[in-house]
Order: C-alpha cells, then sequence, then structure tokens
C-alpha cells in the first residue's frame, strides 16, 4: 500500500514537473505579460495571435528559422554519408587499417568537441568561415562523426557476413554492396542516428554563438539568446519564441516518436 | 494540502490583480501636459518636460517662486545659427556603417538626398557590429569609394585617426552650427574635429513621472535625499530602483552614475579607472571602497527589490512598466521596451540624473553616442565632397529628425523637433545638463576587470559583505591580469 | 570509402586538437604574435587561479550531484515504469520530452521558474506553506550552482529512463518469480536481482549523465552565465569567458586540456569502480 501511494506520488510529481512549466509556455505564448506573471497556467483570457504576429514582424524568427533548418539538414545528411560510408568500411575491414581507424574516431567520443573552440575559431577566421552556415555545418560534420560511425559501426557488424558474400559472388564492389545491401538494411539505425544528430544540430549553442555574429545568419538558439540579451524584451515573446523554435522537434517527437527514443538512446547506449 | 495550495495561491493571484488593477486605473488618469501648448512663463504642470532642443525650446520648470512654469531650456549650443546642406556632386560613394536596424531609416534619408542632388548615388554597406568591429578598418583603408563611414567612439576611432583615414571637419560651417558642441567631444581629437557624433543615448534612470506626481515624490538631487527617497517610496508598497542586478550588462549602467562624481575631476577620474584596469590599483582603494559602500547603502535604505541579484532585466522593466516600480536605472534606449510592455506609460517616462554625493556634483548626467561619422581622408576629392554634404543633409534639423524619430533615439543636432515622439521629447531636456560620456567604458578589459568588478558591485548590492566581496574580487582580477 | 570522413575528421577535430595543445603553450591575445611560454600557462593554472580551482570544485561538484540524482531517479522511475501498459507508456513518452528542446529553451524557461519573486516555483512552494524553501534560486551564490543541477535533471532524467527501461526489460521475469516464492521483499529483490543485473545500464548511464553535465555551457550561459561571483562557472564556460572576453587564447587552451584531463579521469575511475567495460571493446 505504502509502495503503490509513493510511487504514484512520485510518478505524478515529475509528470506535473515537465508538464506545468510546458504549459506555462505555450499557454503564454497567447498571453500578454501581466497575465504570465499573475496567472501563469490559466488558460488565456482570449488566444490571441499578437504575440505571433508580433514576433514575426519585429524578431524576424523567419531567417533564424530558415538558417536553422539548412544548417541541421545539411550537417545531418552529410554526417549519414560519410559515416555510413565510413562505418562499412571499418566493419568490412578485418586488416589493421580498420582497427586504427576506428581507434582513431574512438578517441573522438573520448575528447569533448568542446574543447576545440578556440583552434576552430582562429581557423575559420583565417578560411573566412565564420558568419557562414557552411562553417556551421562543417563544425557539426566533424563533430558528430565520431558518434555517429560509433552507433553505425556497431550496426553494420550486426548484419550477417553472408548477406553481403551473396552480393560479393557477383563481383559487385564495395560502392555497389554499401548501395544496394548495406543502406537499405540500416535505414532504421540511420534514421534513428539522423534523428539524434538533428537534435543536436538543432539545439546547438556553443560554435554558432562563437562562429555567428551577423544578424542575417544567427540560428534559433542564438536569436533566444539575444532576446534576453543587454536590451530587454518580456517573457510573452520570449514563451513565443520558444514554441516557435521548438515546433519542429515536437512535431517530429509526436510524429515518429518510436524513432526518436531509439535515436536519442542509442547516442548513450552506444557512446 | 492541495485544497489549501489553491486557496493560498488564488490568494496570492488576488492581490496581484487588484495591484494591477490600480496600476490601470492609475493610467486612466491622462496627463494634461499634451493639451496645454506651452508658452514661456505660463504654468506648467509636470516638471522636467521639454518642447524640444532648439533655441527656443522650453522646459516645464520651478521658478524662484516654486511654481512650475515654462522656461527656457538651457540646451546644447550650437555656434550659431543652423546651416542648409551643401550641394554634393555628382557620382557614387559608399557610405559604410554597422546599424542593419537602420537600413531603412536611412535608405529613406538616401532618396531623399538623391532627390535634392541629380546624379549624386550613395550606397549602404551594412556589416554587424562585431565584424565591423575587426574588419571595418581593413576594408575602409583599402577603399578610397567608402567615402563615408562611421567609427564607434574610444578605440575604433583611434584606430581609424591613427591610419589617416579620417578627415578634417573643423572648419565645417554645418559641424559649428548644426551639432550641439558639447557633443562632439568623442570625434575630437586636440582641437579638431574628425568626426560627427550622430545618435546619443543617455545611460541615466527612467523614472515614472506620473507616478511621481501624483504621490508628490521629487526626484531626489542629492545622495541623502536619494537614501530617504527609497526609504519612503519602499514604504509606499513601490519597489524604488527596479535594478535589473541579475543581468550584468544593464545592471552595469548605474556604475556609471557612481562613476562619475566619485572624483575631483575627469582626469582624476580616468587615471583611477585606468590603475584598476591595469592592475596598478585594486578594488580595496578608498575610492572604490567609498562608490562599493554606496551601492550597499542604497540595499540597506531598501532602495532595491528583495532578492536583487536574481532580478533580471525581463522583470524589471516590466516591473516598472506595469507601476509596480518608481524607477528603471538603465537608460533612453529601454524606453521602447517599457513602452512595448505597457503602451500607456507613453509620455510618463523621465530621465533623472543619479547623484551619489551631497556636494555640488561635477556631473549630472551621463551620454553616450553609438557612432561617429566621417569622411575618408583617402577618397578622391570630388567623393570627399558627396561625403561632407551628404553629413551635412544628415545635420540638418528635418532630416535628424526623422532619422531621431524613425531609430526612437536623440541626435546631437540643434533644433530637432521631438514631439512626434513624446518619450523622445520629453527626455530630452536632459541634453541641457552637464553630461560625461559613459565611464564605465573606460575599462578596456572586458573579461579580466570590468566583469568581476561589476559582479563584484552587483553582490555587495545585494547585501554582500563589501570588505570580503572586494578582497576577493580583487584577488580573482589580479590573478587574472597575471595569467 | 572511408576518406571523406577521414578528411573531415583530420581537418576539423583532430588537427585543432593539435593545435589547442600547441596552444596552451603559449602566450596570446590573438593579436600579436603568439609567445612560447612552456608548461607557463598549467603552472599558472595549478598553483596561481584561485578561481579556476573554484571552477573546477564547481564542475565535479556539478557533475556529481547530477550524476547520482539523475541515476537514482531515472533507476527508480524505470522500475516503476517496466510493464508496458497504457500509462506507463504515456509517462514515459512525457518524461522523454523535455530531452527534445534545446538546452537555452530549457534554460530560459526555468529562469522564469526560478525567479524569486514572482517565479512559479516559489508562489507554489509559498502557496503550500514551505516559505522556507521559497529561495534566491540564481541570483544567491550558494544555490545558483544547484539550481542549474537541478534543471539538468530535470532536462535529462526522461532520456536515462528510457534507456533504463530497455535494460531492465532484459532481466529474465523468471528471476523475480523465483524471487517472490522464496518470499524476497521488494528490497531484496531490487538489492539482489536488479541492481546487479542492471549494472551495465547503470554504466551506460552514469558515463553518458558524466559526459552531458561536463557539457552543461548552454543552461549555465542562458541562466546565470556563470553567476553570482562565479558561483555556478563550469569549466567550459570558464574557456569560453578567458578566450572570446578576456582574450588569452593560449591560457584558454590550457584549461580546456585540464577538461580533457579532468573527464578522462572521472570516465577512468568510473569504469574502475562500476566494473563494467561499455562501448568500445
Amino acid at each position: 500500500m505504502f509502495y503503490k501511494w509513493t510511487k504514484n506520488i512520485l510518478l505524478t510529481t515529475f509528470a506535473l514537473a515537465v508538464l506545468v512549466p510546458s504549459s506555462i509556455v505555450v499557454l503564454g505564448s497567447f498571453k500578454k505579460d501581466v497575465e504570465i506573471y499573475t496567472k501563469p497556467l490559466a488558460l488565456p483570457k482570449s488566444w490571441s495571435l499578437d504575440n505571433f504576429r508580433n514576433l514575426i514582424h519585429t524578431g524576424n524568427v523567419f531567417t533564424p528559422f530558415k538558417n536553422s533548418v539548412i544548417v541541421a539538414v545539411f550537417s545531418v545528411f552529410f554526417t549519414l554519408l560519410f559515416a555510413s560510408l565510413a562505418a562499412y568500411a571499418i566493419s568490412r575491414m578485418t586488416t589493421v587499417t580498420g582497427r586504427v581507424l576506428f581507434i582513431l574516431f574512438s578517441l573522438g567520443l573520448a575528447i569533448p568537441g568542446q574543447v576545440n573552440i578556440i583552434p576552430i575559431y582562429h581557423l575559420f577566421v583565417k578560411l573566412h568561415l565564420t558568419n557562414s552556415l557552411l562553417g556551421l555545418i562543417l563544425v557539426n560534420i566533424a563533430l558528430t562523426l565520431p558518434i555517429s560511425i560509433f552507433i553505425l559501426t556497431s550496426f553494420f557488424k550486426d548484419i550477417p557476413r553472408e548477406m553481403y558474400e551473396v552480393a560479393g559472388i557477383d563481383g559487385a564492389g564495395h560502392l555497389r554492396i554499401y548501395r544496394s545491401i548495406a543502406l537499405p538494411l540500416s535505414r532504421p539505425a540511420m534514421g534513428a542516428t539522423g534523428i539524434f544528430l538533428f537534435v543536436i544540430c538543432w539545439n546547438d549553442l556553443l560554435y554558432p554563438l562563437m562562429l555567428i555574429t551577423q544578424l542575417d545568419k544567427k540560428t534559433l538558439p542564438l536569436t533566444l539568446i539575444d532576446f534576453r540579451g543587454e536590451f530587454a524584451t518580456s517573457y510573452s515573446m520570449l514563451f513565443t519564441a520558444i514554441m516557435v523554435a521548438s515546433i519542429p522537434m515536437v512535431v517530429m517527437y509526436i510524429a515518429m516518436q518510436r524513432t526518436f527514443v531509439a535515436g536519442l538512446t542509442a547516442g548513450a547506449v552506444k557512446g | 494540502m492541495k485544497t489549501k495550495g489553491r486557496t493560498s495561491l488564488s490568494a496570492l493571484r488576488m492581490g496581484a490583480v487588484t495591484a494591477i488593477a490600480m496600476a490601470l486605473v492609475a493610467t486612466t488618469i491622462t496627463s494634461t501636459q499634451a493639451a496645454a501648448t506651452p508658452k514661456f512663463g505660463v504654468a506648467c504642470t509636470t516638471e522636467g518636460v521639454s518642447t524640444g532642443t532648439s533655441t527656443t525650446s522650453l522646459v516645464c520648470q520651478k521658478n524662484s517662486a516654486g511654481k512650475l512654469v515654462w522656461a527656457n531650456v538651457r540646451l546644447g549650443q550650437s555656434t550659431g545659427k543652423p546651416v542648409a546642406a551643401l550641394t554634393a556632386a555628382a557620382g557614387t560613394i559608399e557610405f559604410h556603417h554597422f546599424r542593419p536596424e537602420d537600413k531603412a531609416v536611412f535608405q529613406t534619408i538616401i532618396d531623399r538626398f538623391q532627390a535634392a542632388n541629380p546624379g549624386t548615388h550613395i550606397n549602404q554597406v551594412i556589416m554587424n557590429s562585431g565584424d565591423y568591429t575587426n574588419l571595418a578598418y581593413a576594408r575602409i583603408s583599402a577603399n578610397p569609394k567608402a567615402a563615408v563611414f562611421v567609427t564607434v567612439r574610444g578605440g575604433q576611432f583611434a584606430q581609424f585617426y591613427n591610419g589617416g583615414l579620417l578627415k578634417d571637419l573643423s572648419a565645417e560651417r554645418f559641424v559649428k552650427q548644426n551639432v550641439i558642441q558639447s557633443a562632439l567631444t568623442p570625434g575630437t581629437v586636440g582641437d579638431k574635429v574628425y568626426g560627427v557624433p550622430y545618435q546619443s543615448l543617455f545611460n541615466d534612470p527612467l523614472y515614472n513621472a506620473e507616478m511621481f506626481a501624483k504621490n508628490g515624490w521629487t526626484v531626489p538631487t542629492t545622495w541623502t535625499q536619494t537614501l530617504a527617497f527609497c526609504k519612503k517610496v519602499k514604504a509606499a508598497g513601490i519597489i524604488p530602483f527596479a535594478w535589473p542586478a541579475a543581468t550584468r550588462g544593464n545592471a552595469g549602467q548605474i556604475l556609471n552614475s557612481f562613476l562619475m562624481n566619485s572624483a575631483p575631476d575627469l582626469a582624476t577620474l580616468t587615471s583611477r579607472i585606468a590603475a584598476i584596469d591595469t592592475g596598478k590599483a585594486d578594488l580595496t582603494s578608498d575610492w572604490f571602497t567609498d562608490i562599493a559602500n554606496k551601492y550597499k547603502a542604497m540595499n540597506d535604505a531598501g532602495c532595491f527589490p528583495p532578492n536583487v541579484t536574481g532580478y533580471t532585466d525581463v522583470v524589471a522593466p516590466a516591473d516598472f512598466a506595469a507601476g509596480k516600480a518608481a524607477i528603471y536605472p538603465t537608460g533612453t534606449f529601454g524606453m521602447s521596451t517599457v513602452t512595448n510592455l505597457n503602451p500607456s506609460m507613453k509620455g510618463k517616462i523621465k530621465l533623472m540624473s543619479l547623484i551619489t554625493v551631497d556636494t555640488k556634483p561635477l556631473y549630472e548626467g551621463i551620454t553616450n553616442n553609438t557612432f561617429i561619422l566621417s569622411v575618408n581622408a583617402k577618397s578622391s576629392a570630388r567623393d570627399q565632397n558627396i561625403a561632407r554634404a551628404f553629413i551635412s543633409f544628415l545635420a540638418t534639423a528635418p532630416i535628424a529628425q526623422l532619422y531621431a524619430v524613425g531609430t526612437s533615439q536623440h541626435v546631437s543636432i540643434i533644433n530637432v523637433d521631438y514631439s512626434a515622439n513624446i518619450d523622445l521629447l520629453n527626455t530630452s531636456d536632459i541634453m541641457g545638463k552637464k553630461l560625461l560620456l559613459a565611464p564605465r567604458f573606460l575599462f578596456n578589459n572586458v573579461g579580466t576587470v570590468r566583469n568581476p568588478l561589476e559582479d563584484a558591485l552587483i553582490a555587495i548590492g545585494g547585501g554582500a559583505d563589501v570588505t570580503k566581496t572586494l578582497a576577493d574580487s580583487s584577488k580573482t582580477i589580479k590573478q587574472g591580469l597575471g595569467a | 570509402m572511408a576518406i571523406p570522413a577521414v578528411a573531415v575528421y583530420s581537418f576539423l577535430y583532430l588537427y585543432p586538437a593539435i593545435q589547442n595543445l600547441a596552444y596552451s603553450f603559449e602566450r596570446w591575445d590573438g593579436v600579436t604574435k603568439p609567445q612560447y611560454v612552456g608548461l607557463h600557462n598549467f603552472t599558472y593554472l595549478a598553483t596561481n587561479d584561485d578561481l579556476f580551482r573554484k571552477i573546477v570544485g564547481n564542475n565535479i561538484r556539478f557533475t556529481l550531484i547530477v550524476v547520482i540524482f539523475q541515476t537514482a531517479l531515472s533507476l527508480l522511475f524505470a522500475t516503476f515504469l517496466l510493464k508496458n501498459t497504457k500509462t506507463t507508456i504515456l509517462l514515459r513518452v512525457i518524461y522523454f520530452f523535455p530531452t527534445i528542446l534545446s538546452s537555452v529553451s530549457v534554460g530560459l524557461i526555468w529562469t522564469f521558474l526560478y525567479n524569486p519573486n514572482f517565479g512559479f516555483l516559489n508562489a507554489s512552494l509559498k502557496a503550500i506553506g514551505l516559505n522556507k524553501f521559497a529561495l534566491n534560486w540564481l541570483g544567491d551564490s550558494k544555490y545558483s550552482l544547484y539550481a542549474i543541477a537541478l534543471t539538468q535533471v530535470w532536462f535529462h532524467t526522461g532520456q536515462m529512463v528510457i534507456i533504463y527501461v530497455a535494460g531492465l526489460q532484459q532481466i529474465p521475469a523468471d528471476l523475480y518469480e523465483a524471487a517472490e516464492v522464496d518470499g524476497a521483499t521488494r528490497w531484496q529483490q531490487f538489492k539482489n536481482i536488479t541492481w546487479p543485473m542492471a549494472l551495465p545500464t547503470t554504466a551506460v548511464v552514469v558515463a553518458y549523465t558524466t559526459i552531458q553535465s561536463f557539457r552543461a555551457f548552454d543552461l549555465v550561459y542562458s541562466m546565470t552565465q556563470g553567476g553570482p561571483l562565479n558561483s555556478s562557472d563550469l569549466i567550459v564556460t570558464s574557456i569560453y569567458n578567458t578566450a572570446f572576453s578576456s582574450f588569452k587564447y593560449g591560457y584558454a587552451s590550457a584549461q580546456s586540456i585540464v577538461l580533457i584531463v579532468v573527464v578522462l579521469l572521472v570516465t577512468w575511475l568510473q569504469r574502475r569502480t562500476l566494473r563494467i567495460d561499455y562501448g568500445v571493446k
């Protein structure tokens, strides 16, 4: 009895701890500031879209939104492409090279990507890659390659050797085997990894903060940070901006829950 | 447990609702100021309101009998009657600046300039401020077509001056006669003017003039009065100073006011700041301890809201806009934040001087300017002619007014009519006071010195022990400078 | 086939990492020519920089708190949510939700909740009579680090619950059935079956949480920027500030080398204590 009660109370508390702040944000995006401060959890007096209109009008969220989409989509695409190629090679190579490559990329797992901010910054200044979406994409690819290769290698290793050999007999090259056998088989793993990478790229702050200063190149997390900048603004606008920034993730989460959970936990389990 | 929670939570809400209802009632008592036509010597109602920055402007002031009347405003002066814009030669030049937010206003102005000077074209080249700091010098020095450009006060202006890129504008009549002379300092080297500081900010506390009038409060003008004011206002249930101590950038604005009267003269102040900035002196010096003690005194007097170190610059303007705070100590740039939060605050915001001495103050306010307009000394004579004409065009009152109202900022040009923006109008009388260029920015070591220094003052303003905090932070600064 | 990956990785990961090491032996403000100073940066960090020592301490405390609470909470919730019913699945979905938000959003939302004067947290605490616990969460140097740690736990517990559920579901059900036949209490079952059997998963959770907490730059930056008085500064925020507001690139690089060493040390210690080989074989 006691166990059951404790269990239910604890479970409810944590569920509320997640739901209450989320509701405050969602409801707040329809409210005026005064309402947010006094009754954060009440339904808005009227479901007004003024905040969204204001945000579009003044905050210019379209550009950062577009930038975030460009950076995330290209980063994920190229990381998956490069990582799957490398992972396939590693999983198929029984030679020393395979081992060496694997250890090389494992090094990247041990060193947090954040420690490279200074050399990356100076390198990018030299290459004129600051204030460039391409620069952000390159950094994202480099930072997420190790973990992606790690996840995908373990997946490719699980593909039974016979499946490759069937194709190999026909004299197919590696690239063809990769394309016609490994790639189709690995679709679920690629999807999960892709989501995992998308969340990382979509939400990253540190590198954009350092590399992007130009208004028209800012990504969403940077724009959110600007909201709390030297020239202050209001919580109603802030919550509205948070809503806009989170919508793609929430939609993807609802639509592809399983892949999502698989992706975000694969990163942990494999890494 | 849950029901009890709900009742007291709703009780809490009820209290807040009442407070806001009262604030709303208060805002419906509209100020009669706008309706009465200001006339010299005629009675007025709201102290400090002025009609602009021309030689004929009036300001609402107490006369010798203690009555509020319209008086001649003591404004910044030019050296003569303003002149019309110069005519430009035909040709095309580039205008380099770092204000993407001003792009549209500048384009409107450029279109008018081009209409007045057929055959002349000006193209805006806009970088964001971060890039401008790093790259502008290299780009402009290699590009004579960049005939007119802006620089930032201090380091960048000096960099361009040392590079011989700034044309001497001292002899130009529009510089002498159209620009408020006291505003020229950041663009001056020795006795020569190399640039026109165009936009003016005032990093002085904003106050709710209507609330002051309703409660019969007067703006404190000495340190003792300030502390007494805090006690009185706090007792009335209002936050005296909505100081956003949790956000360093804006929390540091009042440091300007604390610095401005902390030394016998500007040279002493400058050298004291330099001494701390370079590690020759530390925060435990008598001078700085005195400043820190004043932060403590303000906290002791109840000037700040409870838990002020958790009070962010999102909350502070909201409290000020909702009528829960009397003063929002940041600067003119905070006015639009406040009026966006509560449009009925329009016309009720004024600027005050935060005086931290009981003797006659050396300075009565803080100013800063965002950019300085200059002509490229390496451009061709024809392009320089266009550039000069363009600056002279910007220095005429109607155009400066267009810019001021379009960007909601004051400009350093004489005779600008701010009546299209009542908040600019109401705060423009600050230009007549004795102002100091924001001294906070004299600290060059932002990361190593200014940030820990301001953090220490924030902690002390929040109730931390003065001696211990200053000693600890001095150590941090010393070790940081040595690294 | 691995050529593109190797190229990008070497150029933008390994090469910078090596350069980082080189910088750490230099004094460099980013403008004038770098000056080789040998081990000076490291000796100064170790012997002269009290602030950095405090920050390393902050980071270790932060990591410990987050690892202990997040692991304990997620293991607890996972045991509650082990069976696949409609309710448990719904709860798992809810718990996991914060994980998909950006850390900046989470930081800004929690800054609102933590506001000492009108924030939701204090209002709720006062409403249930716990006025004593209505603190100046982010504004007081005594609490700021813990307040951010709590946010971090809120942020990632759901993710760990899912990992644990996946791990715990691998434990054969007949083990519990046998224990119940023997009359073992719930606690005995947990101690003798769940905990030892879940040890590999625990190792994963602990390792991942550790890495996450060493990377908590975004939360600190969006909530306190390290303040008040550096009480919530972590190593990564210190590196960022040293490099980009104090312009001491060499010194900041030395700090990042310290970070690598600390991370490797902590990971190694964890592997020793949990005696589990996860990931790389």
